[in-house]
């Protein structure tokens, strides 16, 4: 309707400062990161005068960023599968059982959202160390799936309310197990909450800090943020390298969003409002 | 019987990840707050509520206190304001609404560790771009040394903040602004209501759910916001940006007082469940059904 297409002077002006304000960083980062190193010192809003592309090749060398890069894709592609698996299967009773222990095992999952990781990092610190896992993918794995668990099964359980229960009962008439009914029929249902769950869980594990900083800390294991970290101990603040990092390190995030982003904003408006 | 079984296998799984690794890491937490432990030596000692006593004397923990809550209570009422305005704006269906509504999600796609670089960089004192912005703009009185300054450090970081996740707030309001039907608003027009009273008596009530949900959750990630701070202050200059989470880890990883972290880690969960549960009891009973 029209109605919302006819903003105030105010908001567009709030709308195009936002943007410029959002914009303004980003383009600096992309510019420090193709200078060379001498241009840095003319000031920071100087256009670059030729494109360095070897600062990418020096932060990825240095960086050594195709390990990190392998690192993170495992470890976050794992934790995240494993996370819409668990959850959604975990959501489906609980929407459905009208019980008093379906409401409980729903709370207590749900609680797990107020949980600070700190408030867990000192006894998971000496647990991993006692399976001895520090500096091994599976402790951070299993880390993110717990972290992960409760927003995940909260969006699910909301969508699942949303399906009417008749398909399911028309599945059974067919012959469908409980099993089969949930995997073949359900899940491809809840495509919507699944795309937002995927980008949202990748972006939490992908782009976390605290977690490698204390269990991954050797080069061969670290994660992308780490990597990135280390540019600024090892090379004392080599602004050209550390955004070149930072461009590396975010851009397969930046496209997996842009190519999901129409999914993403249905799947917020299917899920995560309405709950 | 066999249902139960069924249900069983498929909550189980969840159910036994989100336990191990996190229910008992919460709850051996508030053991260790109860010893002496320095995360090095394997011998302990149970010390009751001593850690406790502890911090309520300790400065420096009234003093992250007292930050935590000036950033929790500034991102949530910044994102809120920010992002409903920008959601508002944005409820078109024209190119250039879709276009800024990715456009301003692009920095919540960012680590908090590169935001706190690129940021770092922009608030330089002496070649960043805001000062080197306010130089060519004539404005060289406003020029500040954005992170160095103990009073202004903390409203520095909080703006970054807003800047990096504010996207994901506005989002949340796009989504309960799509789910109100058109009619209403069409009443409402027709009723004759003007652009204020539209927004105060229509659609703020029918998003109610989405506000509840930006306010919880903008709070507790208010309270917990680690690598920001870390990346760019690490809680200086002196402790005026040392909150919660920093100091927490400063005692546990610096100083090696794991019992004593472990204090500070349950009040941080007992902070975090009082604001929640008051704010959910608060905020549900404005939520309208239409």
């Amino acid at each position: 309707m029209d109605l919302y297409n006819r903003n105030s002077l105010l908001t567009r002006f709030i709308l195009a400062l936002w943007a410029i304000v959002v914009l303004i960083p980003i383009l600096i980062v992309v510019f420090v990161a193709v200078k060379a190193p001498s241009e840095l010192a003319q000031g920071p809003l100087s256009m670059p005068a030729s494109l360095e592309w070897a600062n990418f090749a020096a932060a990825w060398n240095q960086g050594a960023m195709s390990s990190s890069l392998m690192n993170s894709i495992a470890i976050a592609g794992t934790s995240v599968i494993t996370i819409i698996l668990l959850s959604s299967a975990a959501a489906y009773p609980l929407s459905r059982r009208k019980k008093k222990w379906a409401t409980v095992t729903y709370l207590y999952f749900l609680s797990g959202m107020m949980i600070p990781f700190q408030m867990t990092m000192i006894p998971l610190y000496k647990l991993l160390g006692q399976l001895n896992l520090i500096g091994k993918y599976p402790g951070p794995i299993f880390i993110y799936i717990a972290l992960g668990l409760p927003f995940s099964i909260f969006l699910y359980t909301a969508f699942f309310k949303s399906i009417p229960q008749e398909i399911e009962e028309s599945a059974l008439i067919d012959g469908c197990g409980p099993y089969r009914t949930f995997w073949s029929i359900l899940f491809p249902l809840l495509k919507p909450v699944t795309s937002t769950l995927l980008i949202m869980n990748t972006l939490t594990i992908w782009n976390d800090f605290f977690v490698p900083l204390l269990f991954l800390q050797s080069k061969q294991a670290r994660t992308i943020p780490l990597s990135i970290y280390s540019f600024t101990g090892e090379f004392v603040n080599q602004w050209n390298l550390i955004f070149a990092a930072v461009i590396i390190g975010s851009l397969p995030l930046i496209l997996l969003f842009l190519v999901l982003q129409k999914q993403f904003i249905q799947g917020m408006a299917s899920g995560a409002v309405k709950g | 019987m066999r249902k139960y079984w069924v249900d069983g296998t498929f909550i189980l799984p969840a159910f036994v990840v989100f336990t191990v690794f996190l229910v008992i890491p919460v709850l051996s937490s508030f053991y260790y707050s109860l010893t002496d432990w320095n995360g090095l030596n394997p011998e302990t000692h149970f010390v009751g509520l001593s850690n406790y006593f502890k911090l309520l004397t300790d400065q420096d923990v009234w003093n992250a206190i007292k930050n935590t809550f000036l950033i929790a209570i500034c991102l949530t009422v910044g994102k809120n304001v920010l992002g409903l305005t920008l959601a508002l704006g944005l409820q078109g269906t024209g190119r250039i609404h879709r276009i800024l509504r990715v456009w301003y999600l692009i920095p919540v796609m960012l680590s908090a560790l590169a935001i706190g670089y690129i940021w770092a960089y922009m608030y330089s004192p002496s070649d960043g771009v805001i000062n080197t912005l306010l130089g060519m703009l004539h404005l060289d009185g406003l020029a500040r040394d954005w992170l160095g300054q103990s009073d202004l450090a903390i409203y520095s970081i909080i703006f970054v903040s807003i800047w990096h996740f504010v996207g994901f707030t506005m989002i949340i309001y796009v989504a309960g602004l799509q789910s109100v039907p058109s009619e209403v608003y069409e009443a409402a027009y027709i009723d004759g209501a003007g652009r204020w009273s539209m927004f105060k008596n229509v659609t703020f009530p029918l998003i109610a759910p989405s506000f509840t949900v930006n306010m919880i959750v903008n709070m507790i990630v208010g309270i917990k916001i680690f690598d920001t701070i870390f990346v760019m202050t690490n809680g200086g200059p002196g402790t005026s940006t040392e909150n919660l989470s920093i100091l927490l880890y400063r005692q546990a990883f610096s100083f090696d007082r794991m019992g004593y972290a472990s204090a500070i880690a349950v009040v941080m969960f007992m902070t975090i469940l009082i604001l929640s549960i008051v704010q959910i009891t608060l905020l549900r009973k404005r939520e309208v059904e239409y």
